[in-house]
């Protein structure tokens, strides 16, 4: 029980660590977001006057007084679950706008996640059980994948596969000319993973590289183990020896390495986001940062850390289950 | 005007990924994707970046409405076209007078207009919307007040309670008509999102998600023949960067955009089915932090190096390799020399000149006492002639700007630094004054009447001094007579007063220099041509075709075209 009250109030201060933090950083940015407006109106060709400066002000409201009155007000209504009003989606909730953006990054980066790990932990487990076998040979090259700047492999990706042969969509979340309506239909999903196969082999290939590397050298020390040769000397199956005994201990690092991963899920990944034209966080941060929306960024980041926090959380527990030696004092 | 494009262009992402496409040349072919549904539709990218936010408020002082909220689905009095010179074209305003001292402004109200739900709308909501802007702060961009009353059925008078006539584009061109019946419910109307827009433009909302949203043809329109609309649908799409809309385009996706594409003239070879026009209207010029009685410094304070900055431009190849040639040659006097050429005084502010003339940005510096130093740049009082220049960094063709600049100002002895920063940093430090050089655009107001950005960009009310924050202009230039000229412009609509005023302002900034011109930046659309027929092209602007936000001329555009084979 101690254990779990000690992780529970060390998540209580993380958390309000992660806010403070979140209210300090976009205010230490140059820039304020009247400017920006103003910028953007003059450039549109509208009229603007020492007055318009006095109207937007006025529309936006808020911002101004002292940082702890500031600070006080922002505390207060996170509280009430109140992010603010975005100043990019202008005059929409916070809450809506990241609302709209979750789910397409949560489905993307999150299923592209698990299915890197899934296929790399098992590749890695294969090739530490049988090593120097044709699978080693893999290992440089899904590294070499890891290495390529990301930005890079995807752009190649979309050339090769939706513009030399045009197999994929080169941008988008699903098929809008077709006039589908998000929902569960199977029409929709289907265009949804149609439209989603491509950044996700993106994020796969360039991932995939750690996963089994990690998983295939845990392996080899693993099967250095005692428990390994005892095991096989009662004459169990190797298919058992191999996953019951070696890779379940060896995969131990590389949970907490999903665990992290799949909290920073929710920041999505801004750059295939980017280049995909795919409606996620990544793209929303983006555009936040480069039109000073103090409060989406706020938003955005608290969501990730809060994701990251919590996924932490869940694997603490569940690592406190798998390995009873981290609860041991 | 550049922002959205620039936008685009952001990001080691995009550049590569031009890069890429041009190496591949095009393998696109032009597959057309029909559309399921009723009859024709036609795709707009209207530069939108990730999700749409379902806004359709035509109010909304921030702009923050669709870009089809105003002009599409909501109409203004009249349209003033910035594309080309002439009179503003008749919509829910059938024609205005201004009395003698611009104080009442009468207007005739077009008849037999039905909102897009099928009532009526009548003087009552003109005068309804007029003063609501007026009222309320938050909506009043100009910061003047009015009062519109309705005199009979087709007539609305707005009174002024000073000389208004520079109010004209605003409150004709610019102020969306609204039904009262509905807005007069809506207590804060900055904040709606109005979701469910009635108007009376051509086209009405159908669906929405936000990934996409589709317009049909308002049956309700009060054109006829050519004025209604004839294509049945048209779609909006949002796309991340430039590379996307390329590709959009190239495969039929999206048939009307406006993006700056560097590979466009291969692009149009390559499809016979695309076109596009250029309406270039930006002046992008080098800012200058001028004026050191409002606490600018710096080498730059010194009128005779911004004219030898001006004479060392070699403008012929900043347009090639910048603008890949779509710019057009800019005027010093600031304004546009095709639409605004009646109003440029001396033939002599026509044009820049396109080559360098390294001699005499020399001569004019020697004169002004700087020396030529041991190592090629000039000095003055032992300080180098050292200068830095502000540009946001991913804005290629401004980047090119810079660097090409600084290899020619060298050869006039002229020191260049170039400060690439963040697109925040750069408006901070432009706002407050803390610049010595930064290139940026020159805006045209809401209608092409060369008083706006001689107000804007000139005038001592839209400044401040160097840590507070200038509104437009941001030079913090101030000249008596200049200021004096541009009230003056305010207050007559008198064609000769008008002349008269526009020489004295363009006598002093051509000698001044507080902005050194480079070129009118290219505005650049395009259209495909396998869906629909009519759009605009280099020769017929009906309207300023730039599908960006806050364009009033996409609403004329889109009841211009035809569906193919109809």
């Amino acid at each position: 029980m101690r254990f779990y009250l000690q992780k529970v109030g060390f998540y209580v201060v993380a958390i309000w660590a992660a806010i403070t933090i979140n209210f300090v950083i976009p205010r230490l940015m140059p820039g304020n977001p009247v400017d920006v407006i103003i910028s953007k109106m003059g450039a549109a060709g509208q009229t603007v006057t020492p007055q318009t400066r006095h109207a937007i002000e006025v529309a936006l409201g808020g911002g101004s007084g002292p940082w702890w009155q500031q600070y006080g007000a922002y505390l207060a209504n996170l509280a009430h679950g109140d992010l603010g009003v975005s100043l990019v989606a202008y005059p929409e909730k916070v809450s809506t706008v990241i609302g709209q953006a979750l789910p397409w990054t949560i489905a993307l980066v999150g299923l592209a996640t698990v299915i890197s790990f899934i296929i790399g932990i098992g590749l890695g487990t294969f090739a530490g059980w049988k090593r120097g076998s044709w699978l080693d040979n893999l290992i440089p090259v899904t590294t070499m994948f890891q290495a390529v700047p990301y930005f890079w492999l995807a752009l190649i990706l979309l050339l090769l596969l939706s513009r030399v042969v045009q197999w994929f969509p080169f941008a988008g979340g699903y098929d809008v000319n077709s006039g589908l309506m998000p929902g569960f239909s199977l029409q929709f999903v289907g265009s949804a993973l149609y439209y989603g196969f491509l950044p996700a082999l993106t994020i796969v290939l360039s991932s995939i590289g750690g996963w089994m590397l990690g998983m295939r050298n845990m392996m080899v020390s693993t099967l250095s183990e005692d428990y390994i040769v005892t095991a096989e000397a009662k004459g169990l199956k190797p298919s058992r020896v191999r996953m019951t005994y070696a890779a379940r201990n060896a995969v131990l690092p590389s949970l907490s390495g999903f665990a992290i991963s799949l909290g920073f899920v929710v920041a999505g990944s801004i750059v295939t986001e980017q280049v995909f034209s795919y409606p996620g966080i990544g793209q929303l941060l983006f555009s936040a940062v480069s039109n000073n929306d103090y409060a989406l960024m706020q938003g955005v980041f608290l969501v990730i850390s809060l994701s990251v926090l919590a996924a932490n959380l869940v694997v603490d527990v569940l690592y406190g289950l798998i390995d009873p030696r981290t609860r041991a004092r | 005007m550049t922002t959205t494009r620039k936008r685009l262009l952001l990001g080691a992402a995009a550049l590569a990924a031009s890069a890429a496409l041009a190496l591949s040349g095009c393998s696109g072919s032009s597959s057309s994707t029909s559309t399921s549904g009723a009859g024709s539709t036609v795709t707009v990218f209207s530069g939108q970046v990730g999700n749409f936010t379902e806004n359709f408020n035509p109010l909304s002082p921030t702009g923050s409405g669709l870009q089809p909220t105003n002009g599409v689905i909501y109409e203004p009095l009249f349209y003033y076209n910035k594309a080309k010179a002439g009179n503003p074209v008749p919509l829910l305003g059938t024609s205005f007078t201004w009395n003698d001292d611009g104080t009442e402004l009468t207007v005739k109200v077009r008849q037999g207009v039905k909102w897009s739900d099928g009532k009526p709308e009548t003087a009552d909501d003109v005068v309804y919307t007029l003063n609501l802007v007026s009222n309320n702060p938050a909506l009043n961009t100009s910061g003047q007040k009015w009062v519109a009353k309705k005199t009979d059925d087709s007539t609305v008078v707005i009174d002024f309670p000073k000389t208004a006539f520079t109010l004209e584009p605003q409150i004709l061109g610019n102020e969306p008509i609204v039904p009262e019946r509905i807005w007069k419910n809506i207590s804060d109307p900055t904040k709606t999102t109005n979701t469910n827009p009635v108007g009376t433009g051509p086209y009405m909302l159908k669906s929405f998600t936000p990934q996409s949203f589709l317009l049909v043809k308002n049956p309700n329109y009060w054109g006829t023949g050519d004025s209604a609309p004839k294509v049945s649908q048209v779609r909006y799409i949002s796309l991340s960067n430039a590379d996307a809309a390329t590709s959009a385009l190239q495969q039929g996706q999206v048939d009307y955009m406006g993006s700056f594409l560097p590979t466009l003239k291969s692009i149009m070879s390559q499809h016979k089915n695309l076109s596009y026009s250029n309406s270039p209207q930006a002046t992008t010029a080098l800012f200058t932090c001028s004026n050191p009685d409002l606490g600018c410094t710096g080498p730059q304070t010194d009128p005779a190096v911004r004219q030898a900055l001006y004479y060392a431009m070699d403008r012929t190849q900043l347009s090639n390799q910048a603008a890949a040639g779509f710019s057009a040659p800019a005027s010093p006097s600031l304004i546009l020399n095709t639409v605004n050429k009646d109003q440029i005084t001396s033939p002599d502010y026509l044009k820049t000149p396109q080559s360098a003339d390294v001699a005499k940005a020399k001569s004019l510096l020697e004169a002004a006492g700087w020396t030529l130093g041991s190592k090629g740049y000039y000095e003055k009082d032992g300080k180098e002639l050292d200068l830095s220049v502000n540009v946001v960094s991913g804005w290629t063709d401004y980047d090119t700007i810079c660097t090409l600049l600084q290899g020619q100002f060298k050869k006039a002895g002229i020191k260049l630094a170039v400060n690439q920063v963040a697109q925040n940093a750069w408006t901070q430090a432009e706002v407050s004054g803390k610049y010595q050089l930064s290139v940026n655009s020159i805006n045209m107001g809401p209608s092409s009447n060369p008083y706006f950005q001689y107000n804007q960009y000139l005038s001592t009310a839209a400044t401040a001094k160097v840590g507070g924050s200038a509104t437009t202009n941001v030079s913090r230039y101030s000249n008596p007579a200049v200021d004096a000229a541009i009230s003056s412009l305010a207050s007559t609509n008198d064609e000769g007063k008008e002349q008269a005023a526009y020489k004295t302002i363009q006598d002093a900034i051509v000698k001044d220099m507080p902005y050194v011109p480079v070129y009118v930046n290219s505005a650049l659309a395009e259209y495909n041509n396998s869906h629909a027929t009519g759009w605009p092209s280099q020769d017929n602007q009906y309207a300023f075709p730039l599908p960006w936000g806050g364009n009033w001329g996409v609403g004329i555009v889109l009841k211009t075209i035809r569906p193919v084979g109809k």
